[in-house]
C-alpha cells in the first residue's frame, strides 16, 4: 500500500523523468528486438519495422503503462488541457464564439442570481431578520392601511409579542441652519423603531422614550454620512443643533455606516416622533415595526394584535366603525420586496432560458466541430487512444472553454450590477446587492454545468465509435445517426426555449406601448409642478397656511406667460396624496362593514385648470368654497360611476373619514379621470377644497402660454419673494409622466435584449446545423442534380428539412408558453398574457428568421456543381 | 506443429516473477526468457509486458534500477524484493492447487470413457 503510493508518487513527481526512462526503455526494447530480426536475416529497416509491429501500438503502450503507473488521471488532465489549448489556438474564431455567447449567457444569470439573491433571498440586513415584522390595519385580504397615534399607543403599551416596537413616518423636511437650505428625507421615529431593527450609532446615542413625549426638546439622530458632509464628522455632530422645518433639533446620534435605508424609508436624517394626544381613531400614516420575542409566531403575534384592535375598537367607534379592521403583522421582508418579487421572478425565468438556449447553441456548435474533426479523432483512434480517452479529451476542451466562459461572464456580472441601479434605480434593497463570493460559486458552477451539458453530445458521438477506424462509411454508422438525432433536438429545444422568452418580451413591450397611449388625464406638455412644505415654526396655524397658498396661487398668476396655476396635494401620475375611507349617505355600508376607500386630493380652485382636466358635470370649486362654508367634493368620472352606476352623482352626499358628526359632504360636480395611482391604476378620484383641509405640503402647478421650462425660474423667484427659507425645485409635468414610463420602459428593454439574443442564438443554431448537413450531404446532393434536380428542389429540400425542426420547437414553445403565461399577467397592462395577435406576430418572426437562416445554406446547396460533389467521394 | 498461444489471464505475473527469480533482468530479456522458457508455446504480447513491470512496481513485487548490459548499454532492469518473493511462492501454490485440480477432472474423464 505504501509502496504503491510511493511509486505513484515518484511517479507523478518525476513525471518527466519517468517519461524519459520509459523512452529509453522503450528504444532499448526495439533495439534488441531489431537486432534479433536481423540475425533473422530481415534488412535494418525492414527489422525495425517488424520490431514495431511485434511491439503494437506505440501509443498504446505507452498509454497503457501510463495507466498501470498510477498517475494517469492528473497526467491526462494536464496534457488534455495543454491539447485543448492547443486545439483551441488552432481554430480561434469557435473558441470566440463559443466564449463570447456563454460568457454574455453566463454573465447575465450570474448578475440576475446576485440581484435575485440580494433582493429576494438573503436575510434583511439587521440582527434577528426572520422576527422583524410590519404591523398593518387591514379590513380584507388585499386592502391594508398604516397605523394611527391610537393604534401605536394601544400596541405599544399592551402587547405581548415583541421585544421591541415602534413607529415610523417617512417625509420630507426643510433643512436649515448647516449649509444650503435644502429638502432632505427624514424618517420620524420612536425609540421602538430603532431597537427593533439593532441599530447602532457610532457616537452619541439613539432616541429613547423620553424624546417621544410631548414638550421635550427636539432630537435628532443623523446617519453618518450627513454627520461627514455636514457636520465635520461623527464626533464634532453631537450636541449641533440643525433646523427641520424652522424647528431647531439637537443632534444626538450618529448611526453607524451604511444606516441610510431603514426598514424601506430612505432617510439622511430622523428626528423623534412626538405625537399629539389623539383626538379621533384616524389618521393612519404610521408605519408600525416590530421584533418579535424568540419563540413567538406570526401567527401568535397576529392573535395578540387582534385582542388589542377588538379592545381598542369601542373606545373610538365615534369616528372609526370599521369593526372589520385588524392590526395584522406580516414580515417585513414581504412588505419590502413584495412589489419587486414578480418581475425578478420573471427576469430569473427569462435569464434560465438564455442561457439554456445558449447552452444548446454552443452544444451543436460543439457537435458540428466534432465531427469537422472526425478525421483528427480517428486518427488518434487508430494510433491507439481509447474511446474514454477520447472522451476524455472532448470534455476537457469543452470544459475549458466553459471555464474560460465563467471567468469572462464573471467581469460581464460586475459590469452588469454596476448598470442595475441605472435600469431599475426603484428596486428596494438595491444597496445591498453586490457581487459576492456566492455569485462567484454560481457562476462557477455554471461554467462546470455547462461544459458537461456541451460535451454530452460530442462524447456520445465518440463513445458511440463514430471515430473508431478511418473507413469513410463510419459516416453512416450507428454514432453519426445518433448524433444526428441529437443535433436536431438541440436545434428544437433552441426555438422551443426563445419561443416564451419573445412572446413575455413582446407582451411586455405591448404593454409598455398601452401604458405610453394611456390618457393620464391631464395635459402634461404645458406645465410644471413646484413641491411646497410649510413648517409648523413659521405657518403654526391653518389661516397662516391658508394665506400664505393664496398668495403663491396669486405670485404664480402674475407672472408673465402663466395661464392657469393650482396647488393640490396630490401630483399626477404616481402621487395620489392622501387616502380617505369614505361612506355613502344613500349607498351606506351596514355598520360595522369596511367602508371603500379613494385617493383624496385637496385643492385650490384653479387646479383643474393649471393641468386642463375638464369639468364633465356640475361645478368645480370657487373661492366662495371656504374653509367654513359647507363641506363639497368634486369627484372623478370613473369614480361616479362605480359609486354611482345609473345615476347621477351630483348632489349625493357622503361621510368623509368616518366622522359621522361632522356636516354632510356634498359632491358638486365630476370631472375627467386623471391617473394618481400609476398609469397603470384606475381613474377614481376625490377632490375637496384645499381651504377646507389642513395640509402642510401641496404642489403648485403653472400652466404656461409656451415651454414651460422657460418659466420655472421666474416663478421660483416669485414664490422666494413671499418666503426666502423655502426650499424649493421645479419638475416639467413632461418630465414627470417620462419618469412614470421609465421603469418599464426599462424592464421592457432589458427583457428584449434577452429575447434577441436568444432568437440570434436559435437562428444561429438552425443555420450551423443546415450548414453542416449541406457539407456532410454533398455527394448525395450531386447525385440527386446530376439525376436532373433543379437548385429550386434542393434548396428547398434542405429548407424544408431545417424547418421541420423549428416548427417542432416553435409549437412546443407556444404549449409552454400557453402554460407560463399566468405568471406574467400580474406584470402586464391592457393587453392578456394569450394575446393572439402577439403569438402571431411572435411566431412569424420566428419562422421568418429561421427560414432566411435555413435560406443561405439552401441557396449554397443548390450551387454545387454535381461533378466535383461526387468526384469528391 | 501448433503456433504460440496466448497467456491464459493473469499468468503473465507469474512467468514475470518465476523470471525474476532467476535474475535481475531487463523488460527485453524478461520476455526472451518466458519465450525460451516456455519453449515458444507462450507469445508474450510485447506492448503488454510493461504495463505488467509497472503494475508489480507499484505493488512493491519488483523494483527497477538502471544498469549496464554486458555490452554496454544502458538499460533499466527488475530485481525480485522479498515481497515479490512471498507472492511468487503464494502464486506458485495457487497455480499449482488449480492445475492440479484442473488435471484431476480432465483425467477423470479419460478414465470414464
Amino acid at each position: 500500500m505504501i509502496a504503491d503510493l510511493l511509486e505513484r508518487l515518484r511517479a507523478l513527481v518525476f513525471r518527466r523523468r519517468w517519461d524519459r526512462d520509459l523512452d529509453e526503455e522503450m528504444r532499448f526494447h526495439l533495439e534488441q528486438a531489431t537486432e534479433e530480426y536481423i540475425r533473422a536475416g530481415l534488412d535494418p529497416a525492414a527489422a525495425r519495422r517488424q520490431a514495431l509491429l511485434a511491439f503494437g501500438g506505440m501509443d498504446r503502450y505507452k498509454e497503457a503503462t501510463l495507466d498501470a503507473s498510477g498517475v494517469r488521471p492528473l497526467q491526462d488532465l494536464t496534457a488534455d488541457i495543454r491539447f485543448a489549448a492547443r486545439a483551441l489556438g488552432r481554430n480561434p474564431g469557435f473558441a470566440m464564439a463559443v466564449v463570447l455567447v456563454l460568457a454574455l449567457a453566463i454573465g447575465a444569470a450570474t448578475a440576475v442570481f446576485s440581484v435575485v439573491n440580494a433582493v429576494l433571498i438573503a436575510d434583511l440586513p439587521y440582527p434577528y431578520p426572520d422576527r422583524l415584522v410590519r404591523v398593518f390595519q387591514r379590513n380584507s385580504a388585499t386592502n391594508l392601511w398604516g397605523l394611527s397615534v391610537v393604534d401605536y399607543q394601544a400596541i405599544r403599551d399592551q402587547q405581548r409579542s415583541f421585544d421591541a416596537f415602534g413607529a415610523a413616518r417617512g417625509s420630507v423636511a426643510a433643512l436649515a441652519g448647516v449649509g444650503q437650505p435644502k429638502q432632505i428625507d427624514i424618517g420620524q421615529v420612536t425609540s421602538g423603531f430603532f431597537g427593533a431593527l439593532s441599530a447602532r450609532v457610532v457616537a452619541g446615542r439613539l432616541i429613547e422614550p423620553g424624546d417621544e413625549l410631548t414638550g421635550a426638546p427636539p432630537v435628532v439622530v443623523v446617519s453618518s454620512a450627513f454627520a461627514r458632509q455636514r457636520l465635520g464628522g461623527a464626533s464634532a455632530a453631537i450636541g449641533r443643533p440643525i433646523t427641520l422645518d424652522g424647528v431647531s433639533h439637537t443632534v444626538i446620534g450618529v448611526l453607524a455606516p451604511g444606516l441610510d435605508e431603514l426598514s424601506g424609508i430612505d432617510a439622511v436624517a430622523w428626528p423623534a416622533l412626538q405625537m399629539p394626544t389623539p383626538t379621533r381613531r384616524g389618521p393612519f400614516s404610521l408605519r408600525g415595526i416590530g421584533r418579535l420575542k424568540a419563540g413567538v409566531t406570526i401567527e401568535a403575534a397576529a392573535r395578540d394584535l387582534a385582542g388589542i384592535s377588538q379592545r381598542i375598537f369601542p373606545l373610538w367607534q365615534a369616528g372609526f366603525k370599521d369593526r372589520l379592521a385588524r392590526l395584522t403583522p406580516y414580515p417585513l421582508r414581504e412588505t419590502i420586496v413584495g412589489r419587486a418579487t414578480q418581475q425578478l421572478r420573471l427576469f430569473a425565468g427569462a435569464v434560465v432560458l438564455v442561457l439554456l438556449v445558449a447552452i444548446a447553441n454552443v452544444a451543436t456548435l460543439m457537435l458540428v466541430r466534432a465531427s469537422a474533426r472526425a478525421h483528427e479523432l480517428t486518427v488518434r483512434a487508430t494510433l491507439g487512444a481509447s474511446r474514454s480517452r477520447l472522451a476524455r479529451l472532448v470534455v476537457t476542451e469543452s470544459l475549458a472553454l466553459t471555464a474560460l466562459s465563467a471567468v469572462v461572464g464573471l467581469g460581464l456580472a460586475a459590469f452588469g450590477l454596476r448598470l442595475v441601479s441605472r435600469i431599475a434605480p426603484n428596486l428596494p434593497r438595491i444597496r445591498e446587492i453586490a457581487l459576492d463570493g456566492r455569485a462567484v460559486e454560481v457562476a462557477a458552477a455554471l461554467g462546470v454545468a455547462s461544459g458537461l451539458l456541451v460535451s454530452l453530445s460530442p462524447v456520445a458521438a465518440v463513445l458511440g465509435g463514430r471515430f473508431a477506424s478511418l473507413r469513410a462509411d463510419t459516416r453512416r454508422s450507428g454514432g453519426a445517426r445518433w448524433s444526428n438525432t441529437l443535433r436536431g433536438v438541440l436545434v428544437t429545444a433552441e426555438f422551443a426555449l426563445a419561443v416564451p422568452l419573445l412572446l413575455a418580451a413582446a407582451l411586455l413591450g405591448k404593454s409598455f406601448a398601452r401604458l405610453q397611449q394611456v390618457d393620464p388625464g391631464y395635459d402634461a406638455a404645458s406645465s410644471f409642478s413646484v413641491w411646497l412644505v410649510l413648517p409648523a415654526s413659521r405657518y403654526p396655524e391653518g389661516a397662516d397656511m391658508q394665506a400664505f397658498w393664496q398668495r403663491a396661487v396669486q405670485r404664480a398668476l402674475e407672472t408673465p406667460g402663466v395661464a392657469a396655476a393650482g396647488l393640490a396635494t396630490s401630483a399626477p401620475p404616481d402621487n395620489q396624496g392622501d387616502v380617505n375611507n369614505f361612506n355613502l349617505v344613500a349607498h351606506s355600508v351596514p355598520p360595522g362593514g369596511a367602508e371603500p376607500t379613494s385617493p383624496w386630493s385637496w385643492v385650490t380652485p384653479g387646479y383643474f385648470a393649471a393641468l386642463a382636466i375638464p369639468l364633465l358635470e356640475g361645478r368645480a370649486f370657487t373661492d366662495a368654497d371656504s374653509s367654513n362654508a359647507p363641506p363639497v367634493v368634486v369627484v372623478s368620472r370613473s369614480w361616479a360611476r362605480h359609486y354611482f352606476p345609473g345615476e347621477s352623482a351630483v348632489g349625493q352626499q357622503l361621510v368623509e373619514g368616518g366622522c359621522y358628526d361632522c356636516p354632510r359632504t356634498t359632491i358638486v360636480g365630476i370631472v375627467g379621470d386623471v391617473k394618481y395611482q400609476g398609469l397603470a391604476g384606475d381613474g377614481d378620484g376625490v377632490y375637496g377644497p384645499l381651504s377646507q383641509s389642513m395640509s402642510r405640503t401641496a404642489a403648485l402647478f403653472v400652466r404656461t402660454r409656451t415651454s414651460p421650462e422657460s418659466f420655472i425660474r421666474p416663478v421660483l423667484g416669485a414664490l422666494r419673494g413671499l418666503d426666502p427659507e423655502l426650499p424649493l425645485a421645479g419638475r416639467t409635468m413632461a418630465d414627470e409622466l417620462r419618469g412614470a414610463l421609465a421603469d418599464p420602459g426599462r424592464w421592457s428593454a432589458v427583457l428584449s435584449a434577452f429575447a434577441a439574443v436568444s432568437l440570434a442564438l436559435a437562428a444561429m443554431g438552425i443555420f450551423g446545423l443546415m450548414s453542416y448537413v449541406v457539407r456532410r450531404q454533398r455527394h448525395e446532393i450531386g447525385v440527386r442534380m446530376a439525376l436532373g434536380a433543379e437548385p429550386r428542389d434542393v434548396t428547398g429540400m434542405i429548407v424544408a428539412r431545417g424547418m421541420r425542426y423549428v416548427v417542432r420547437g416553435t409549437l412546443v414553445g407556444l404549449g409552454l408558453a400557453l402554460v407560463a403565461g399566468r405568471w406574467l399577467s400580474s406584470l402586464l397592462f391592457g393587453v392578456t398574457p394569450r394575446d393572439p395577435g402577439t403569438f402571431a406576430a411572435v411566431t412569424a418572426v420566428l419562422l421568418v428568421s429561421a427560414m432566411l437562416a435555413c435560406l443561405l445554406p439552401g441557396v449554397r446547396a443548390g450551387r454545387i456543381r454535381p461533378v466535383e460533389a461526387i468526384a469528391e467521394e | 506443429m501448433p503456433g504460440p498461444v496466448d497467456l491464459l489471464p493473469g499468468t503473465l505475473d507469474l512467468l514475470v516473477l518465476k523470471a525474476l527469480s532467476l535474475a535481475p533482468m531487463h523488460g527485453w530479456g524478461i520476455g526472451q526468457r518466458i519465450d525460451q522458457l516456455s519453449r515458444d508455446v507462450f507469445q508474450v504480447q510485447q506492448g503488454s509486458l510493461y504495463p505488467a513491470l509497472q503494475r508489480m512496481l507499484r505493488k512493491g513485487w519488483i523494483r527497477s534500477e538502471w544498469r549496464t548490459t554486458e555490452n554496454a548499454r544502458r538499460a533499466r532492469y527488475y530485481v525480485l524484493t522479498a515481497q515479490g518473493r512471498r507472492q511468487l511462492e503464494a502464486e506458485t501454490a495457487l497455480w499449482q492447487r488449480t492445475a492440479a485440480a484442473v488435471n484431476g477432472i480432465l483425467r477423470v474423464r479419460m478414465a470414464d470413457r
